[in-house]
This record gives structure tokens, sequence and C-alpha cells, in this order.
């Protein structure tokens, strides 16, 4: 790992959305900023000739885990998973336990996330008191203590007129929203989509429906209301189909979707296995072309992980009383080359783009990108190198994922926050 | 030697089943008479039996009852081989109370086969006699067990295995020794 | 019968078994049956061998008949219910799984109303694991002994039309025996009310029904599944009544059967709901001869899979 302050990433193929730029050429970084490589005298130069060099990946959708559930992953750990897979910043979820409702538990996760966390980490807030989703929480202490969005992620809101408030409210504080679109009644004890194959395996389904049902909810808010709401984890054809709908008039609603929802599909479940068990579900492969679809025509303008550690224990039981939820970290990148750049879905700058300058609009972020004087927030993908997933060797302290034992093209070879790098396989 | 080498033609088999037809004769249907049934053990006692009761008969105009018996569910090495072998159809036409009954298999060797039948049968009730009749016994015995009407002998090392073959189910009556070792999916002579 | 060599150290659900693997059983379970009817009803197959009977869901008839096959196979048998368990206590299934395992049990044969909680288990243990029910996913040994019944009745399954009537949307019986008998190339139709027959069940390679005549007409075999009082309070259907008179094969719905059409029912039986006393214990029903051949299927199935080399 490269501890000096000047050095220079030469030969890598820069791809900016932020700028625009796709073109091979060196990016400079002195003292924690992007700098100007012509002017770096005792640059140490970095080969990186055959790799894509990007704007450090945002992860809107992780769980930390901490404080409450350390067992399953913690902020150190959790964020060498980050820089591990590539992510320079993520924003971190809070279901924690207590849960982050106050400007109190905020700064903890603040304190603590300078301390351990080796990658930079956004606070999100909830929008409702112990994400019970019927009073109010503290929004402007929360946005005092500088959280970087709002959800009550695990859970939706089911008060529709609570959740106009809630809008409101987060829009005369500049906060985005992000919603788990979920409808409490029609998702019932449901452990999987509700489909061909709940019905052939006799196991109770979550339908679309409850899904869409909110989608459209909140496409409803944002209209009215004016504001962008961010609608999370999207698992359906018609919530995409309602989105694209959505956005072409202009409303200021986006859409984030996770690698496993773009190359899994219900069927998967026959074995099973707990690690297809998330919320929302894996859907048909209808829905999983849906998906591809909308990231490809910028309906879905976002990949995030939903990273959602479980100790091994608490995910080895019966399928119907697993927790839900798989991690996802350390896989996103490989998973998402395979389904999306190596198909031809997306070309490299578009496939960039879902973890870049998505995110960052999404939470208003400015100073992104290779602009001199930005953070030297960096993203470094091998596109052809051959990997095959162990998730013995993962930096997160869980093992819940689908992918182990396989093997795709592409990875993240190193990943720079503030100059530094925090992960190295060049 | 190759995997699989004849060692007794269809003349050498005809002349052994005509032995051990005619020592079960001897003992039962010469002076005095007795009734008896024949059982053929799964699989391959059951062609030999038939045979045995249609050379008696053709013999002595006297045809004896035939029964049929499956000893998987007896074996005493269920969970340790390979292969479970298939169970075959038990038929058992009569009450073995007190009934004069020979068994019949093609081939002697440990005699746990053997073992096993006689506590299938006597499951099935109180037999009066049981004589065992095999067309080659080949030494190699693990249990104390002997036949009564053997239609040959045969040395065989312990690891090679001897095969009867009939017409009736192989095509052909002839008795081979198979190396199991060398033994492939082909035949060879 | 050809040669066959049995390989599975477990039985999990029909849909894994091939129309080979599923004849095989029926064929020694053919052996099995006359055990039971001789004079010795017992066999020394599982000497020394030790079977748990783990019931984490609760039964009486399919756990009795489990039982008396393992005995009549000379097996030890330990009986364990979930509330005797230490499941109570808050233990995960597969650490109680393990100790039992600790006990050089060699199979276990279990109940549980999770489904694919066997499947979870099977890999992680070296004994065998029965499936006696998994929630409403499958219920490998009752399919089984329904197609044993048909089988010997009518001789061989292929192009026998087979229609099951009832809460299909709940029930493992109507899924496994669905699955098994599509493999052995029978016609199967579900029927029953909409809202517990969804057409996706079609995606099987099953007709799907919401009307008993024409579920019925020309059928070979009737198979009819018991109602629950529950479903009727969760609001799949208004009452047991109406089920009884749109889908209850009674004196009325009895003129649109074939006369040779056998009626099954996997029991216990809700008399004068699904099905009329007069049809239940009428000459086309083979229901008590299920009952006989259970044991004959379970002791085949129970003799293959402690037969099978432990890796």
């Amino acid at each position: 790992m490269s501890t000096k302050k000047e050095f220079i990433l030469s030969g890598g193929k820069v791809v900016d959305p932020f700028t625009g730029i796709e073109k091979i050429m060196d990016i400079g970084v002195k003292d924690g900023k992007i700098a100007d490589p012509k002017k770096l005298k005792n640059a140490e130069k970095i080969d990186v000739s055959g790799k894509v060099v990007a704007p450090g990946f945002i992860d809107l959708h992780v769980h930390l885990r901490e404080p409450g559930n350390t067992a399953a992953e913690t902020i150190k750990t959790g964020t060498k998973a980050a820089a591990a897979g590539g992510f320079t910043t993520i924003v971190a979820m809070p279901n924690t336990n207590p849960a982050a409702d106050t400007a109190a538990a905020i700064e903890y996760l603040s304190f603590h996330a300078a301390q351990d966390g080796v990658v930079k980490v956004y606070p999100c807030g909830c929008m409702t008191k112990g994400l019970k989703g019927e009073e109010m929480a503290p929004i402007g202490s929360l946005k005092s203590a500088r959280v970087a969005a709002l959800s009550d992620d695990g859970r939706g809101i089911q008060n529709h007129e609570l959740m106009k408030h809630i809008i409101e409210y987060a829009k005369s504080m500049d906060l985005p929203v992000l919603d788990h679109c979920e409808d409490n009644n029609l998702k019932g004890d449901g452990v999987m989509h509700e489909g061909v194959w709940s019905t052939l395996l006799g196991m109770k389904g979550i339908p679309s429906a409850s899904e869409e049902l909110m989608v459209a909810r909140n496409i409803i808010f944002a209209r009215d209301v004016d504001w962008k709401v961010h609608l999370q984890h999207l698992s359906s054809k018609e919530s995409v189909e309602q989105v694209r709908i959505a956005r072409k008039r202009g409303i200021p609603v986006s859409a984030e979707v996770t690698p496993h929802h773009i190359s899994l599909i219900d069927e998967c479940i026959k074995k099973f296995d707990t690690n297809y068990k998330m919320n929302p579900p894996l859907r048909s492969e209808d829905d999983r072309k849906a998906l591809i679809a909308g990231l490809a025509d910028g309906t879905i303008t976002v990949i995030a992980t939903d990273h959602a550690p479980h100790t091994p224990t608490a995910k080895m039981v019966e399928f119907d009383y697993a927790p839900f939820g798989i991690i996802g970290l350390e896989t996103a990148v490989s998973v998402c080359l395979h389904e999306l750049y190596h198909s031809g879905v997306l070309s490299i700058s578009d496939f960039v783009a879902k973890f870049t300058s998505g995110p960052a609009e999404v939470l208003g972020l400015t100073n992104r990108g290779f602009t001199v004087g930005n953070d030297a927030d960096i993203t470094i993908i091998d596109t052809e190198q051959e990997v095959t997933i162990d998730a013995d060797k993962f930096q997160s302290k869980s093992r819940n994922t689908p992918f182990n034992g396989m093997t795709f093209k592409g990875k993240a070879a190193a990943t720079i926050v503030d100059g530094k790098f925090v992960f190295n396989e060049l | 030697m190759p995997a699989k080498k004849e060692v007794c033609n269809a003349e050498g088999v005809d002349a052994a089943v005509h032995k051990v037809a005619d020592g079960i004769i001897s003992e039962f249907l010469d002076c005095p008479t007795r009734e008896f049934a024949i059982i053929g053990i799964h699989q391959q006692g059951v062609p030999l039996a038939k045979r045995l009761i249609s050379i008696i008969e053709s013999k002595t105009g006297y045809s004896p009852e035939l029964a049929l018996l499956d000893i998987s569910m007896y074996r005493d090495d269920i969970g340790v081989r390979q292969n479970l072998p298939q169970i075959n159809e038990t038929l058992i036409p009569f009450d073995v109370n007190d009934k004069v009954v020979i068994l019949v298999d093609d081939v002697l060797s440990s005699g746990r086969t053997i073992r096993a039948a006689l506590d299938a049968l006597t499951d099935y009730g109180r037999p009066g006699l049981i004589r065992l009749a095999v067309l080659v016994n080949r030494g190699n015995h693990e249990f104390p067990i002997g036949a009564d009407y053997t239609g040959m002998t045969l040395a065989v090392p312990v690891e090679r295995k001897v095969a009867v073959e009939f017409v009736e189910s192989d095509g052909q009556d002839r008795v081979c020794i198979i190396d199991w070792k060398k033994r492939s999916s082909q035949e060879d002579n | 019968m050809g040669k066959f060599n049995w390989t599975k150290k477990d039985l999990l659900s029909i849909y894994d078994l091939s129309a080979e693997e599923i004849s095989f059983i029926l064929d020694t379970a053919e052996e099995f049956k006359k055990v039971s009817q001789r004079n010795v009803k017992k066999v020394p197959a599982l000497r020394g061998k030790t079977v748990v009977n783990f019931f984490v869901e609760p039964s009486t008839r399919t756990r009795m008949s489990f039982e008396l096959a393992e005995q009549r196979l000379s097996a030890d048998i330990i009986n364990i219910s979930a509330s005797s368990s230490s499941l109570k206590k808050g233990e995960t299934l597969l650490d109680t799984i393990r100790n039992i395992e600790a006990l050089q049990a060699d199979l276990i044969v279990m109940r549980h109303s999770a489904a694919g909680a066997h499947a979870m288990l099977a890999d992680k243990i070296s004994c065998g694991i029965l499936n006696a029910g998994d929630g409403a996913h499958s219920h490998p040994t009752q399919a089984l002994l329904d197609m044993f019944t048909i089988r010997e009745k009518k001789g061989s399954i292929k192009g026998l039309k087979v229609a099951i009537v009832g809460d299909i949307l709940h029930s493992r019986v109507a899924r496994s025996d669905a699955w098994g008998l599509l493999k052995l190339g029978a016609e199967v139709r579900l029927a029953g009310p909409s809202t517990l027959v969804p057409r996706e069940f079609e995606a099987m390679g099953v007709k799907v029904y919401h009307n008993l005549k024409e579920a019925v007409e020309g059928a070979d075999v009737v198979n009819l599944l018991r109602i629950q009082h529950e479903r009727q309070q969760a609001g799949f259907f208004p009452s047991t009544g109406e089920y009884a008179k749109f889908f209850g094969l009674n004196e009325e719905t009895e003129k649109y059967l074939k006369p040779d059409a056998l009626i099954m029912h996997p029991g216990p039986i809700n008399r004068g709901i699904e099905l009329a006393s007069s049809l239940a214990d009428g000459p086309r029903s083979v229901i008590l001869e299920q009952v006989t051949n259970g044991l004959a299927v379970r002791m085949a199935i129970l003799f293959l899979v402690a037969g099978c080399v432990k890796k």
C-alpha cells in the first residue's frame, strides 16, 4: 500500500461520469486531493494500465449492525468489506439497536466510523421514532448531526398521511428520503415471492403488489410535495414501469436495485438455501429482466447492495424462520460487471454512473469526480480478471452470500479514500 | 488371467444338475418315498430349482412343489455393501410347518446366504427337515454350513468370484471364474 | 424387475426422485407388504439400527405407521416430539439433530411445520433423514403409498387420470402426489375453490379445475383432501357447508364418477364435508388399503435408505 502523499495513477482508462471523461489518462493525487499529474514532482508512478479508474463508488444501502448486532458485523469489518468491494463511501442504514433516531445515536456512529472505519460512512437517520412508523423522528436534530438521508429501512411506513408529512418536513431540511416500499398487510408472513415457485414449494408468498402499491404512494407524494423520494431495492417489473412513467413526467423520484435482484430469481429457493432469502424477495425472470431494462434506459440510476450481515447461526435454520438479508459489498462489482457490462447491457461509463453519479445525485453530493481539488476517492476496477468468490476470505464478519464458489470476470482492484489506499490488489 | 474365464461348459453344467437331481432322488424317492418341496433362493437358485423339478419329474413322475425365497431382508451386510440388491418375489405356496424342504442355490461360498435363507424360512414356520442342494461348492466357507447335494466342487482363490450362467436368464449354460480387479463392462473369454 | 442401485441416504421429496427410483420403491414395497400378511410379521433387516422419530409437528397416524414399520424391521426406536425436545429451550433445529446424531442414530424420521427443514439438514449430517412431512411442501411417503395403491388396483399408473380435490394450496400431500403421478405418466387434475387452487399450479404440468364435475368426470382415481376449518376463518371460502355443496363427493356428485373409479383419502376424513360416509365406506373406496400400504411403503423406504452406504 502506498503511503506516499503524492502519487500518479498512470495509464488507466479514466471513466468519470461527473465530467463526462472516458479516456486513458493519468490521475494525480496529493495530500488526499485530486491533483494535476503534471505538477507533481516527487510522485510515485503507479501503473494501472488495463484497469478502469473511476471516482469512488458509493453504496447507498449498507447495514453495519453496530450498535446492536456486532456478532454479525462491526463498523470496522463492514467498512473493510466495503473497501474490498471497491466502495469509498457507504450510507449506513439506521435500523441498528438502538435505532439511529436521535442525534446522540448519529454522533455515536460518526465517532466510531471516524475511529474504526476505513471508508467514509454517511449516517442515515430514521424517519420515525424507533422505526415504529408512528411518530416522526427529530429530523431537525438529525440534520444537525449531519445525516445524509432519512430512511426507515427494514420497514416501510404504512400511514400515508405520516409519510406525506415526513417528505414535506424532509424537504424543508433539504434531506433526501429513502423508502423501503412495502405494504405490511400484503407482505404478511410471506418468505419468498408470491408466484409459481411459492405455489409449487408450498411457501407463503410476498406479492409484488406489496411493493408496487407503496411505489405508487411515494411517486404521488414526490409529485405533490415536489421533493425527491428515492425508492430502495426495487424488485418488481411494475415498480420499474411506474418509475419510468413518473420520471418522464419530471416527478423527482429515483430508484435503486441490488446486484442480487438482477442476477437471481425465485426458482433459486427450491433448494431452501437461506442465502436466497431477503426482503424484497427474489422475483421472477420477467421481473429480473425488467430491472435490467430499467438500468439500461436510465429509469434506475443507482445500484446499491443492501448489505445485510447475519451470523451463520442465525441463517442456518428453517427457511421460514431465517432472517431476511444477504451480504453484498464484496461481490457487487463482480456480479454487476457480469450482468451489465460483459453482457453488453451497459457501457463502462453507464456502469460506473450507477455507482457514482447516480447515488451522488440522490444524496445531493457535489465535488465528486476527478476535478482538481476534490477529495481523492478513487475506485480502480479490473474488468477482465477472473475471480472465484470465496466467502471464507471475506473481510465481512458474515458469510451469508449466494455467490460463494461462483466465478466472475472482473473485480475491484484497488480502493483509495482521501488519497490513501484502503484496499490494494493491483 | 482375463477378467472372466469359463471353467465349465454347457455339458458340464448339465451333468452337474443331473448329479444333484440324482442325489435328491436317491434320498427321497427310492424306497421309502417321502414328499418334499424345493425352494429356489433368488436369484440363480430359481432357474436351478425349476430344472431340478423338471428332471425329477421326468425321471420319477413325482413333481415336487416349488417355492421362491428372497433373502434380502435377512442379509447381514445391509448398509455395508456398495449396492443394495433388488428384492425379488418370495412365494411360498404351502405351509412350512413340518414340511420337508430342499433349499437350492447356484453357488455355496461363505455360507452367509444360506444362513439368511434359514432365518427367512424359519420365520414362515417350523420345517420338519431342511436339506441344501448347490450346483457349485467352491469352498471358502465362513460359516459352518455344508451342502447335502453338490453338482461340482471348485477350488477357487478367495479374490475370485464364481458365476453360474443359465440359458433361462443369461442365454447359455456355463460356469465362469471372474477376477474382480480386472472386471470391465466387456465380457471376454 | 431389472437391476437397480439405491444410492440416496435420505428421502426428502418426490421431486428429487426419478421415475425409475419411484418404481423401484414400489416394487420393493410389494415384498414388504407380504411380511405383514404372514404369521411372523418381522424381518431382521434393520436389526441393531437406531431410528429416531422426531415429530416437531405432531402426528398420530403417520407416526404410528412409521413406528410399526420400524418395529417390523427389528429396528430400535426412539420417539421425540417438539414439546419434549430442547427446541423449546431455544436450541436450533440443527443443534438438536446434531445431538441426536451424536447418539449414533442411523436414521431420523422427521415431520416439521417449516418447508425445507429436511433439505436444510440433509447435507450437514451423516445419518439418513426421512421426510414425514414438511410444512405444505412435501410428504413423499404419502405419495408413495398413494401410488402403490393406485398401481396395485389399476395395474399401472401411466395414462391414468387422477383428480385431487380440496385445499391444494396448503397440502403437501397434493404436491407430492402430483409430482409422483406426473413422473409416472399420469394425467393429474387439481380441483377446488379458486382461492385454494391457483392457476400457478399448472406450471407443474397439471390441469387446474374450479368445478368438481369437470374434474372427476372420466377420472380413474379421485383423491379427496381434508378441508380445514382454519381456512374458513382465514377467508379462503365462506363455510364448510358451501364447500361440501360445491366440492364434496357425495350421493349428489357421485353420478359424475366412473363406475370403476377409485376413491382415496389420506385421512382423517371429515365425513359429510369432503366425502360422504356412503362413499368412504363404499365399494370404490380404497382408503383403508392406503393405510395398509402405507406400512409396506414405509418399510421399503426405511430398508432402502438404511441400506445405503454412508460416506
